[in-house]
């Protein structure tokens, strides 16, 4: 059905994609897996339309497919379906599954037999949905199947479902598997990405593997188990860009998080955290670091659990308040929520602590001399520090970002995801940053999706799956595998 | 690479520097050449000292509250009840000071706490508005759309409508009306020294305020900072709701202090005519001087050549006999140049 031969894509920091090949046959559910950055999202993007890729072709049915656009993408029957929905909010059931193709009757749209139409295609799928119904008021799952609903109004031939279930209760995800079965045997084929390995094993024909932009393997539920795919998915070596470990003085806990619960997304998360002590946070996107994160430092409602710092129960109403008590939350978003591009990187330095320069004017040169320092101290490549933060690389930019947080002299730092988008070298810096901000006694917590980094710089990593805490492992020890496995529902351990 | 080649790469980077150049300081170059414009073909009228003085006088208020605009549009918000509460803290201070004087207290007395209610309740109607954006979560443009209609109305109610004099024997309004700063050698057609009125000197003075604080301030790096993300700069550590709040009580003060320099230039208030349209001259000023609509970006001396353009636009075409209603049309068309011209800046 669908012929993806040696395509190639090169971002300016990364090749995402590196001669991949795979075949998707009509009837066939193909699981797609990998870590994150294994570019199974830029794979996707580039069926849908959404990108074009640098090198290969695509061949949908003997036929070369070059879509330059979602709608080409979707006229010629290849549909994506993505993990933020696509739907308009403020438009009923039936108008948004047939959005742009609305039946008319001398020239007004023909409600009725619009209703009619969409009540059929619910149907279809088993989905007992209001046509009438606002979107913006039916529960995630139900919004998926509309899109579903959706796809199959137009003759889909293939069907991308990226991450679907990250959203699903257990039942709706059993409601979903049974569609998307019945939409095997009617001949559609199915792309499925996912990070759970054993529903890709339970759902899934055929399973290919992506790993830095390489298939590393295309295997059959028959021929592999979990344990495979996993070691599949991260056997890579380990290059030696980790500080050498120091234990932390074995004190009280500075930061310790009892039963948390932030709403739609975590429940009962337990963590400690001592000072001098890297505690990794790991698990896969959705499983609800970030928000417990931002949670913690009080830019997100709580439902229920405490948070204590040196043994005092604390509630962080802001950011401002976490900061004042010395919490300082790095957000994985750098440009939306980490810096602010517009300014300088002297003002990006010393917002978070301005107050310090002076209550109502802010001592300019103090403000220079400080950003000088962190920019000696963490190593930062930038020209001129009165220029604008946006023409800094990935890389410094993150290193403004902890510096402006570490200007406030937090006891508590909680990065997320401090190296994504940033270059091997200057990763390398950040641990040897972080180790060394440690080993001063800060109390850090680093969440990532890459585990080597976890492995190679955390005393402790707790691990997440589904907003649950599921486990503990200790840094030195642990593997990937049995990081990945716990993340992916392989197994249950509680320390 | 032929020389040819480069040649014209360097006259397209000529262009791209000259263009860059046009967005940035483009204010400054049409200013001038509507100075230049004016002075050259109305040497003996535009160029006189009282003219200019008359100009700046009948001004000042709008670009006080314009400098207040500014502000609240760089801290990303938009305040249209401006033009009300300057009308209704004029009202109000009027009828403060008159009820005081009346009363017996001294008359300077009277009318400094008379003033100083009208400031303290525009900044008050300003603390009104930037609690109902912020704790309230309306829209600022709705909300401030229902104070332009509501303060107007509370004002007219007031006023029945119609005007609010100086009580009788009330003058020390009128005498810091009148009075200014004389600046030697500077005469008017009578040989008479021309007399820099105190709301030009306060105009001014609200400019460079206002710059230093944007500027210089804590404040000011909060409101650029909240303008330009609001949620990074809520993660950074910044009471987002307490600075916007800032904002709105800042442009209100500012409109009542334009509401000040209406009652010592006038003596009285109209209830519909003082600050009617002020909102939409303020924010025409903002637009021209250079300040992103977007927030987070910005000038207040952009917004104070916003002003006096607009000003010697409407000079330039009453002077030239255009009739009054086609200087709007005018106006507007500037208002689009200016967005036009400055559009690259945002990209």
């Amino acid at each position: 059905m669908l012929d993806i031969a040696d395509i190639t894509k090169q971002f300016p920091a990364v090749r995402a994609l590196d001669g991949v090949s795979l075949e998707i046959e009509a009837g066939e559910v193909h699981g797609v897996i990998g870590e994150n950055g294994a570019g199974k999202s830029t794979l996707m993007k580039i069926l849908a339309g959404i990108q074009p890729p640098d090198e290969g072709s695509l061949t949908l049915e003997g036929r070369p497919y070059r879509p330059r656009h979602v709608n080409d993408a979707s006229r010629a029957g290849v549909v994506m379906i993505h993990q933020e929905l696509n739907l308009v909010e403020d438009l009923s059931v039936a108008e948004n599954i047939l959005l742009g193709r609305e039946p008319r009757r001398l020239g007004f749209v023909d409600l009725g037999r619009m209703r009619t139409e969409a009540s059929r295609l619910l149907e279809e799928i088993g989905a007992s949905i209001d046509p009438k119904a606002r979107v913006g008021d039916l529960p995630v799952a139900q919004q998926q199947l509309v899109e579903i609903a959706k796809a199959l109004s137009q003759e889909t031939r293939v069907l991308i479902l990226d991450e679907p279930t990250a959203v699903l209760s257990e039942r709706e995800t059993a409601l979903l598997f049974r569609l998307v079965r019945r939409l095997r045997e009617r001949g559609v084929a199915i792309v499925y990405i996912s990070h759970l390995l054993p529903e890709v094993l339970d759902l899934c024909d055929r399973i290919t593997v992506l790993r830095d932009g390489r298939v590393v393997a295309e295997t059959t539920p028959a021929e592999s188990d979990a344990d495979r795919l996993a070691s599949l998915m991260v056997g890579r070596d380990l290059v030696d860009v980790y500080p050498p470990r120091t234990a932390p003085e074995a004190t009280e806990p500075r930061l310790s998080v009892r039963d948390l619960g932030v709403p739609n997304h975590a429940t009962g998360v337990d963590l400690d955290v001592a000072p001098g002590e890297i505690v990794g946070l790991a698990g896969l996107v959705g499983s609800g670091r970030t928000e417990i994160a931002e949670a913690i430092v009080g830019l997100r409602p709580t439902s229920g659990g405490t948070v204590r710092l040196d043994g005092e129960i604390v509630r962080f109403r802001s950011a401002r308040h976490a900061l004042d008590r010395g919490v300082a939350y790095v957000s994985e978003d750098r440009k939306g929520r980490g810096i602010l591009v517009d300014l300088s990187c002297i003002e990006n330095t010393t917002l978070p602590n301005l107050e310090a320069y002076g209550r109502v004017i802010p001592n300019r040169r103090r403000e220079r001399r400080t950003t000088a320092d962190w920019i000696e101290r963490l190593d930062i490549r930038c020209p001129d520090s009165r220029g604008p933060i946006r023409s800094l690389s990935g890389g410094n930019q993150q290193k403004f970002a902890v510096a402006s947080r570490l200007d406030a002299r937090p006891a508590v730092l909680l990065l997320d995801e401090p190296t994504r988008g940033v270059d091997v070298g200057a990763k390398r810096e950040l641990y040897h940053l972080i180790s060394k901000l440690a080993s001063e006694g800060l109390a850090c917590v680093v969440i990532s999706s890459e585990l080597p980094e976890l492995l190679g710089l955390c005393h402790r990593i707790a691990v997440m799956r589904q907003g649950r805490l599921v486990g503990v492992v200790d840094g030195p020890t642990a593997t990937e595998e049995s990081i990945m496995r716990l993340a992916a529902g392989v197994e249950e351990h509680v320390a | 690479m032929s020389e040819g080649t480069v040649n014209r790469n360097k006259i397209a980077a000529g262009w791209r520097l000259a263009l860059s150049g046009l967005e940035r300081f483009g204010v400054i170059i049409a200013f001038i050449a509507l100075f230049g414009y004016n002075a050259i073909t109305q040497p003996d009228t535009f160029l006189k000292p009282e003219n200019l003085r008359n100009l700046l006088n009948q001004n000042a208020d709008i670009g006080v509250i314009a400098v207040g605009m500014t502000i609240v549009i760089i801290a990303g918000g938009i305040d249209l009840s401006v033009g009300a509460v300057m009308a209704f803290g004029a009202a109000v201070g009027m009828i403060t000071m008159n009820a005081l004087f009346d009363g017996g207290t001294n008359e300077v007395l009277a009318v400094v706490i008379g003033l100083a209610t009208g400031i303290g309740l525009g900044a008050a109607c300003g603390l009104l508005n930037g609690v109902l954006v912020t704790i309230g979560r309306i829209p600022a443009f709705i909300v401030t759309l229902a104070g332009l209609i509501g303060f107007r109305s509370v004002t007219l109610a007031i006023a029945e409508g119609g005007e609010i004099r100086a009580a009788d024997g009330l003058t020390a309004l009128q005498t810091f009306g009148r009075g200014g700063l004389e600046i030697p050698g500077v005469l008017d057609y009578y040989e008479q020294p021309v007399v820099f009125y105190w709301n030009i000197l306060i105009f001014f003075a609200v400019v460079v305020a206002g710059q230093l604080l944007l500027s210089r301030t804590r404040l000011g790096r909060h409101f650029i900072a909240v303008g330009s993300n609001e949620t990074a700069a809520r993660y950074s550590g910044i009471a987002v709701n307490r600075v916007r709040t800032w904002s709105y009580v800042l442009v209100g003060a500012c409109a009542g202090v334009a509401a000040l320099m209406s009652l010592t230039r006038m003596n009285s208030v109209s209830s519909s005519g003082v600050g009617h349209l002020a909102e939409l001259d303020a924010i025409a000023a903002v637009v021209i001087g250079g300040t992103a609509m977007t927030g987070g970006r910005g000038r207040v001396w952009g917004t104070m050549l916003g002003v006096l353009i607009l000003i010697m636009i409407s000079n330039m075409l009453t002077l030239a006999d255009v009739e009054v209603y086609w200087q709007g049309f005018v106006k507007g068309v500037i208002i689009i140049l200016a967005v036009l011209i400055q559009r690259g800046r945002a990209n």
